[in-house]
């Protein structure tokens, strides 16, 4: 009896800390560190599950016994918490402990360069000459596409995009960067000559010649956990002094190369600082808000 | 007596708040003292894992609120009335089902158990389990966009995953004839006599919500192993060094079918990925990954193994990963 009293009040302690997980996470802004900020509402919905499940909880600790299956229809075999013997109680409790303990003690990490290295390449591979044809079905098409982000709203991303095609000088703006870098990447032949300016961490990849680096950014569709690495090909005569990881602002003027087979864009870089790692180091595709 | 309780209530709430903000406080000094300890990759595995759980934990809080609620308010005379006895209708009827339900392979899961439990076929429940995750507004959008607004791809995503589902579904209801839980509901019927009392609403609300409370313990903890377990393969497995098997057709099927496996993504972000990877590998190999992700994955599995028989979940892996992979195969050639 006093045991089921425990457990139920040990239960309710954990749906607060996780109801605090969640809001400190909102209020310190670190959402942003491990999800797409517009997945956010589903993390609200779940401050106010917690909140009620806690409540719940709290009424359940104190009620007697013989009540707890009276709400349940017969055949009821969920786990009353009474059944399992104390060691595998307490291994169950430790694993629900376990993300509450380095969530709360430990701040999270920006990805680098060696989580990327996992990912795959960015650069095309020496082997993917045979799929070419593939991958031209997936060309950006000519199409309007169809967006209606909560950042930017369709106006404002029909006149970024066509901006970018009529400009001289492209700013590679965390808000637009996906869809910049999706279409310089596919049509690099449009863009030469162009200037641009853009923000990455360095990358390197095996097979790139000393004055080569991929100045690159982490998109993240959903959560970390789904990152890719997306970067652009710069090359000067200075690049094997940074190492990766480092965070440069580059400029420089927009060229087309062939790297194993494949046209890709490269930025002949004419100035470029060392900077810190922004306050937003990830780039978020533009969607559509989902809910 | 009753003046009594709710002080009872207000005192132990003032001690769990204060217990709690203590953890909160002992773990963030502890974290401050030892994060210099710690190593640079544990500390990115750290950040993936909490990722996917923040991610996940909505959706599986939604997830554990339909069980309850199934546990409470569906009878199983409604369930036998509603599904038909033909083995194939009420495989179809459950793919079109799942494929209306917007689910996300982690929330829908204790949703299945529920309603095997009350008397849903088994093979109805898997097509459920199937199409839910994989078929649904949401991701036949995400998909389309990152294949550069190619509709083919996610056209074929859901043809393909719709056929490949009712076939699985219906092997299964070959193979298997009983629920395959892990407690079957028998034990406790023939015990417990049955009660039809009619209780108010507020009472069932409640019952709905403690057994959304449970089921979230009982969740939670196989959420929690499958996420480290993806979140430790990302941070130390190159995907690179998954290609072993060549670049042909087959093994890169192959190689992109584990990786969903073991990536553990959510159906609405892995188009995404699975794009990311149509410069390495054929476009047969991205739809073999795009749908065999939803249907099954690391995480998932080990949420399944936890109240299904071993036996049933080991065939159904085996059963949709060859089902997968001809359907894709056999696509790629028509």
């Amino acid at each position: 009896m006093v045991r089921t009293r425990f457990q139920h009040f040990f239960k309710a302690i954990l749906l607060l800390a996780f109801d605090l997980f969640f809001i400190k996470l909102h209020t310190t802004g670190d959402i942003s560190k491990y999800i797409n900020p517009k997945y956010e509402n589903m993390s609200f919905l779940a401050i106010w599950i917690f909140t009620l499940l806690f409540l719940i909880q709290l009424f359940r600790i104190w009620e007697n016994n013989r009540d707890e299956h009276a709400y349940c229809p017969p055949g009821c075999n969920h786990d009353h918490g009474d059944s399992a013997s104390v060691p595998r109680k307490l291994v169950n409790y430790s694993i629900i402990l376990f993300p509450l303990v380095t969530g709360f003690a430990l701040s999270p990490t920006v990805l680098d360069a060696s989580i990327a290295a996992n990912k795959g390449t960015v650069l095309p591979q020496s082997n993917s000459n045979s799929y070419d044809e593939d991958l031209l079905e997936y060309e950006f098409g000519d199409e309007e596409e169809i967006v209606n982000d909560n950042f930017l709203s369709n106006q404002e991303y029909d006149d970024k995009m066509k901006n970018l095609e009529q400009t001289e000088f492209i700013e590679m703006k965390e808000d637009i960067f996906a869809s910049y870098y999706e279409f310089i990447s596919d049509t690099p032949e449009k863009f030469q000559g162009k200037k641009i300016k853009v923000q990455g961490f360095v990358y390197k990849e095996e097979g790139m010649k000393g004055n080569q680096l991929v100045l690159s950014r982490f998109l993240i569709t959903h959560c970390i956990a789904d990152a890719s690495i997306i970067g652009l090909m710069a090359e000067f005569e200075q690049a094997t002094e940074y190492p990766e990881d480092t965070w440069l602002e580059l400029e420089g003027t927009l060229d087309v190369m062939n790297y194993n087979g494949v046209k890709i864009p490269v930025i002949k870089a004419v100035k470029w600082t060392v900077i810190e790692e922004p306050a937003s180091p990830y780039i978020y595709p533009v969607l559509t808000k989902i809910l | 007596m009753r003046q009594l309780h709710s002080y009872l209530i207000d005192f132990t709430s003032l001690i769990a708040i204060s217990i709690v903000l203590y953890f909160i406080l002992f773990s963030q000094l502890a974290g401050e003292k030892l994060s210099f300890h710690i190593s640079d990759s544990f500390l990115q595995l750290n950040t993936i894992f909490l990722s996917i759980l923040i991610e996940a934990i909505p959706f599986v809080l939604i997830g554990v609120l339909i069980a309850g609620f199934i546990q409470i308010f569906v009878t199983e005379d409604h369930i036998r009335r509603l599904i038909p006895k033909n083995r194939f209708l009420a495989v179809v009827m459950s793919c079109v089902v799942g494929a209306l339900f917007p689910a996300c392979e982690c929330g829908i899961v204790p949703i299945v158990r529920r309603l095997v439990e009350k008397g849903v076929p088994l093979h109805a429940g898997v097509g459920f389990l199937l199409t839910g995750p994989l078929i649904n507004p949401i991701v036949i959008f995400s998909t389309y966009m990152a294949f550069g607004n190619d509709s083919k791809m996610a056209a074929l995503r859901m043809g393909v995953g719709f056929a490949a589902a009712i076939v699985i579904a219906l092997i299964i209801s070959f193979i298997f004839k009983s629920k395959q839980l892990k407690h079957t509901i028998s034990d406790f019927t023939s015990s417990a006599p049955k009660r039809t009392r009619n209780e108010s609403l507020t009472v069932k609300m409640e019952g709905m919500l403690k057994h959304s409370i449970d089921e979230f313990f009982d969740m939670g903890k196989y959420l929690i192993i499958g996420a480290f377990i993806a979140a430790a393969v990302q941070t130390y497995i190159s995907a690179n060094s998954l290609f072993v098997f060549g670049d042909g057709v087959v093994g890169s099927s192959v190689v992109m079918m584990g990786l969903a496996y073991i990536l553990s993504l959510c159906s609405e972000a892995d188009a995404f990925i699975g794009a990311s990877f149509s410069n390495l590998v054929p476009s047969t190999s991205i739809l073999a990954f795009l749908v065999f992700g939803p249907m099954i994955d690391l995480k998932n599995t080990i949420m399944l193994l936890s109240m299904f028989k071993a036996r049933f979940v080991l065939i159904l892996l085996v059963l949709i990963t060859v089902i997968v992979f001809i359907s894709t195969t056999l696509v790629s050639i028509f």
